[in-house]
């Protein structure tokens, strides 16, 4: 079972739709509003963010080593092994 | 003001701002209400309507690049996707939003290495 993570922003549309991908797939995953968090957690885990993907730009999923930047079901499914679902492409 | 005349606002002058970057507003017209609405909340507590899908630093040099419309301080990635990062806007030419992916900086960056070498 892969390890998956998600950093979000509680205002971001394809964060919305990142997390519904993998609950739609049935893939479990933790994930963080970042801009729900208090100020010094939020800095942490921004500068948390800019390390892993050298950007703030959102939603960040990292899946085992991998990291994709935005949403991107093609590249989620690939790292996966799942078969490719034209619906959530 | 109430949000629904802000969003008429920010719209108004929106496309003013985009048309000569060679952008529209997406033809996702619920996708436009709600990325507008994020905006408006955003403005109300962080002082402006910050892109609702990229992350503020509190360091004016970064924040500032990332208020709507933010395309002029990312053109290059921009179109290469042929829209912006949260998908407010698109190219001129574009009727299917849903078929443009997101790029990342790094992305970009390592395609036009990989068409260099």
């Amino acid at each position: 079972m892969s390890d998956v993570k998600l950093y979000t922003l509680s205002t971001c549309p394809w964060c919305r739709k990142a997390k519904k991908f993998f609950s739609d797939k049935c893939v479990p995953f933790d994930y963080v509003d970042v801009d729900l968090l208090d100020g010094e957690e939020q800095d942490k885990i921004s500068d948390e963010v800019y390390k892993i993907s050298g950007s703030l730009q959102y939603p960040v999923v990292v899946i085992d080593d991998q990291v994709v930047t935005g949403f991107n079901p093609s590249r989620y499914e690939a790292i996966l092994g799942l078969p490719h679902d034209e619906a959530t492409a | 003001m109430s949000t629904e005349e802000r969003k008429d606002t920010l719209h108004y002058y929106f496309e003013k701002i985009v048309d000569p970057l060679g952008f529209k507003f997406t033809p996702d017209e619920e996708l436009v209400d709600f990325l507008l609405e994020q905006e408006i909340k955003l403005e109300q507590s962080a002082g402006a309507p910050y892109c609702p899908c990229q992350g503020r630093t509190n360091k004016r040099e970064h924040d500032m690049k990332i208020v709507c419309p933010c395309i002029p301080y990312h053109q290059r990635q921009f179109n290469a996707m042929k829209r912006c990062w949260c998908g407010l806007f698109v190219h001129k030419d574009v009727t299917d939003p849903d078929s443009l992916p997101q790029i990342s900086e790094s992305e970009l960056r390592e395609s036009e290495a990989g068409h260099v070498d």
